[in-house]
């Protein structure tokens, strides 16, 4: 197949690139002067707080070399915690003690660290190690996530997440992200993690995408990734909606998890989310974020400025919902835009 | 939203304009060639004036030389005499240089060298001056008979001036006539003719007047060619006294008008004139800047040719990194290459210009993979980035010297020649990988880094890339075409090339 009919056939599926992304959405809907708050993990668990979203409970920060001492302090009566950056990007320089055992930590993978590696590990995040812009960062030191057993079937270590694009408060697309034996137990698409899709009326996960490559059973477990109804859906789906309200960005990736005790908690915000949730979904951001425009311009013309959460949560169950609406619903959008 | 996109589209289409009018207006008004290789033939005339000096007196010399409405440009123009002072003067429409001394013995040689160039001169139809009008002579007996039976029919024959001054030539040159034969007095010499012809043509009203033109041919000694003219009340009508025919050829450099001599002595006998004319071969932009010299109202065409030679080379380097920066942006946006920053790139490129860009890339790979393996030893070693990334910089300057100083042993000075500028480079591009490295790991920095040696290999080749050099050089406007182009990738929102494979799953899927 030529590349130029393998642009017209993502053109006509409304498969977004980054170009598009970059111009169309994060530039036009994100002010950058709202990044720090989602960049900054810290802050967007205070703002999470105050408005009441659920998020993992954080046990202190470091945020200076001679702070690293008061560790002890911090994770006193923890067995288990999380070492993360606060501005890191892409999972990097996240450290998940799952246990102590004489003095030592255990890591998720088994690995015992001292408390001297941990130090070595909290001066590289406290110098800018995993910051974005390679500027002094803070250390974050919270609540460990214990994966629901839902998903032990599909999952190799460490903890599935479920992110959800969201434009101004529409949710488009989902995915769950289960981690590999070659991601680590992390639950980075690039570092070699699943997608899977989730249809967005159900919760319940459809095929799923591996290094660009479509698959539909897990590599280390060989269990199907298809057909898992995700518990709480609806809870995942009215977080996500309300990190409109939270932020103010307009075009953002949520990411959360499920915790077998908490139930659902928001973990972090990405203004730049990534393009792979397409191929898991089997679905094109671009021909979603028509339809929501186009829902936004039909109540704008009805005098409805700002349509409460749940509506658009509703409107995005309904519209989008997968797998047999979703070839009326591109139909749709496509007539919309021609119309 | 939709009001930015029309911004942008007006001012890159207005960029794109200005900076294509610009170059356009060099190319096509200034004549200024788009290729460094283009040249452009130069005629070189060496005017030898001999004569001998009566004994101790008082010389001076005076010869006409081109007017400055020539319609060649004078690209240079040089008197060479010993001992004479040098003066030149405008008589009419002529241009005269005057030679002169106190004193003179002997035989005595002045030179006067003239380089034109046969581009015309577009200031050639404004100024040519206009017509002189001489009185109609007086004509009495034989005379006034012959010159009224000759024009007789020659106004018969014709119809305006210029057919009325062809016709006239044609009779004076017919042997059978008697009338001519009788006006030219059997002396059939072009001065004798020339003569004749004003006769009639004043007669008739119409004043023509010699004019005295070099043929430009290259050859051993030539002497001057007589031609008239006439002004026919909007131009000069050029006609060969000996055919007829009209219009001077383009080869042909007026050099004076009237009766008089080319040249003339006082205090002095047996002058001899001697004219060679040499064709030689000029650069395009080279003669193009000399008539730019010339020409003082014109002088921002080539306004970076006005500085400095060394700022000249300086911005020669200067002015290709804006191709770079496209080219990056296209591989990037377009392409969808993943390089290390933005601008690494283009530096890496740029620091090839020192090294050569074999030796570059040999040199930037083993660097780097040198340096990034010490830095992957010292992670054993639980060092702060900080103390860690500089003993990896020192590391990088330590292997540098050590590749330069075995190079020279070796005998391969120009190839590992590494100045201060790509050594800063390279240290910078290690520091910026191997945080790369730390933040994604070893494959992406890999990635990362084959594909900016890519990108930086690929600039290299356009920045140093001659034709395109002088041609950015010279027509500084191509910079606002690249800002248009730039400003239009800003809302390019198609696809990556790269993505159309990431996403190719999509349609097979299907």
């Amino acid at each position: 197949m030529s590349l130029f009919s393998t642009w017209k056939e993502l053109r006509k599926k409304g498969v977004m690139g980054i170009n598009q992304r970059n111009a169309d959405y994060v530039l036009r809907y994100n002010q950058r002067h709202l990044y720090p708050l989602v960049d900054d993990k810290i802050k967007t668990k205070e703002r999470a707080l105050q408005a009441g979203i659920h998020v993992p409970p954080m046990y202190g920060v470091i945020d200076s070399d001679k702070q690293i001492s008061s560790l002890a302090d911090i994770i006193q009566g923890h067995r288990d915690f999380v070492i993360k950056p606060a501005q890191g990007a892409g999972g990097d320089g996240i450290l998940v003690i799952a246990d102590r055992f004489e003095g030592y930590y255990r890591t998720t993978s088994g690995r015992l660290l001292s408390d001297e590696d941990i130090e070595f590990h909290l001066s590289g995040i406290l110098s800018g190690i995993y910051s974005l812009g390679g500027h002094r960062d803070r250390a974050l030191i919270e609540y460990r996530v214990t994966p629901d057993p839902i998903f032990s079937a599909i999952s190799y270590e460490g903890v599935p997440d479920i992110r959800i694009i969201v434009l101004k408060g529409y949710p488009l697309l989902a995915m769950l992200r289960l981690p590999t034996r070659q991601s680590g137990g992390k639950a980075n698409l690039h570092q070699g993690a699943i997608g899977v899709g989730v249809d967005l009326a159900t919760g319940i996960t459809l095929d799923g995408t591996w290094l660009n490559k479509f698959i539909n059973s897990h590599p280390d477990t060989t269990n199907p990734v298809r057909g898992v109804q995700l518990p709480f859906w609806d809870s995942f789906m009215s977080l996500a909606t309300q990190c409109y309200e939270l932020t103010g960005l307009g075009y953002l990736g949520v990411d959360m998890v499920l915790d077998k005790d908490r139930g659902p908690l928001m973990l972090e915000l990405n203004a730049r989310p990534g393009l792979n949730i397409q191929i898991a979904n089997d679905a094109g951001l671009a021909a979603r974020c028509r339809s929501v425009e186009n829902e936004i311009d039909r109540l704008a013309a009805k005098g409805i400025k700002k349509p409460s959460p749940a509506k658009r949560q509703a409107f995005c169950q309904r519209v989008f919902a997968q797998p047999l609406v979703v070839a009326t619903v591109s139909d749709e959008s496509a007539n919309k835009a021609v119309g | 939203m939709k009001g930015v996109k029309l911004h942008v589209r007006v001012l890159a289409l207005a960029l794109l304009l200005i900076g294509a009018a610009s170059t356009a207006w060099q190319i096509f008004v200034l004549n200024i060639p788009i290729s460094s290789d283009i040249t452009e033939p130069v005629w070189v005339i060496d005017t030898k004036l001999s004569f001998n000096a009566r004994d101790n007196g008082p010389v001076k010399v005076q010869m006409y030389v081109p007017p400055a409405w020539s319609k060649f440009i004078t690209l240079n123009e040089s008197f060479i005499s010993k001992s004479y002072g040098v003066n030149t003067d405008i008589i009419g429409d002529n241009r005269q240089a005057v030679w002169s001394a106190r004193r003179a013995e002997g035989s005595q040689q002045l030179f006067y060298r003239l380089m034109l160039t046969q581009r015309s001169n577009s200031r050639f139809s404004e100024s040519e001056p206009g017509p002189q009008f001489s009185e109609s002579p007086e004509l009495i007996g034989v005379e006034k008979v012959a010159v009224d039976a000759l024009l007789k029919p020659i106004r018969e024959h014709s119809a305006d001036i210029e057919t009325f001054i062809r016709e006239a030539i044609k009779l004076i040159n017919e042997p059978s006539n008697d009338n001519a034969r009788l006006l030219l007095g059997n002396v059939y010499t072009q001065d004798n003719k020339s003569r004749v012809l004003e006769l009639l043509l004043s007669s008739a009203h119409i004043p023509v007047e010699r004019v005295h033109t070099l043929r430009l041919v290259s050859s051993v000694a030539q002497s001057s060619e007589l031609w008239m003219r006439s002004y026919n009340g909007k131009r000069w009508l050029y006609f060969n006294p000996e055919t007829g025919t009209q219009g001077l050829p383009s080869d042909r450099l007026v050099w004076w008008t009237g009766n008089e001599p080319m040249a003339t002595v006082e205090g002095g006998r047996n002058l001899k004139i001697e004219v060679t004319a040499n064709q030689k071969t000029m650069n395009s932009i080279m003669l193009a800047q000399s008539i730019a010299e010339r020409k003082e109202n014109k002088f921002w065409a080539l306004s970076l040719y006005d500085l400095p030679l060394q700022s000249q080379q300086t911005f020669e380097i200067i002015l290709m990194i804006p191709i770079g920066v496209m080219l990056i942006l296209l591989l990037r946006n377009v392409v969808g290459l993943e390089t290390l920053g933005t601008f690494t790139p283009v530096l890496i490129g740029l620091a090839f210009r020192e090294t050569e860009v074999f030796w570059g890339i040999i040199l930037f790979t083993v660097i780097t993979a040198l340096g990034l393996s010490l830095r992957s030893y010292l992670e054993h070693l639980h060092l702060q980035l900080l103390s860690r990334l500089s003993v990896v910089l020192t590391f990088v300057v330590i292997i540098m010297a050590l590749i330069s100083v075995l190079g020279h042993r070796l005998g391969l000075d120009r190839g590992l020649s590494i100045a201060l500028f790509p050594m800063v480079i390279l240290t910078m591009s290690i520091e910026r990988m191997s945080i790369v490295w730390e933040e994604r790991g070893g494959l992406h920095a890999g990635k990362v880094g084959i594909g900016t040696l890519i990108a930086a290999t690929l600039s290299h080749l356009m920045m140093t890339y001659e034709p395109w050099a002088y041609f950015v050089f010279t027509f500084p406007g191509m910079l606002l075409v690249f800002m248009s182009l730039m400003l239009a990738l800003g809302h390019y929102r198609g696809y990556r090339l790269t993505e159309l494979f990431r996403f190719n799953a999509m349609i097979k899927g299907k």
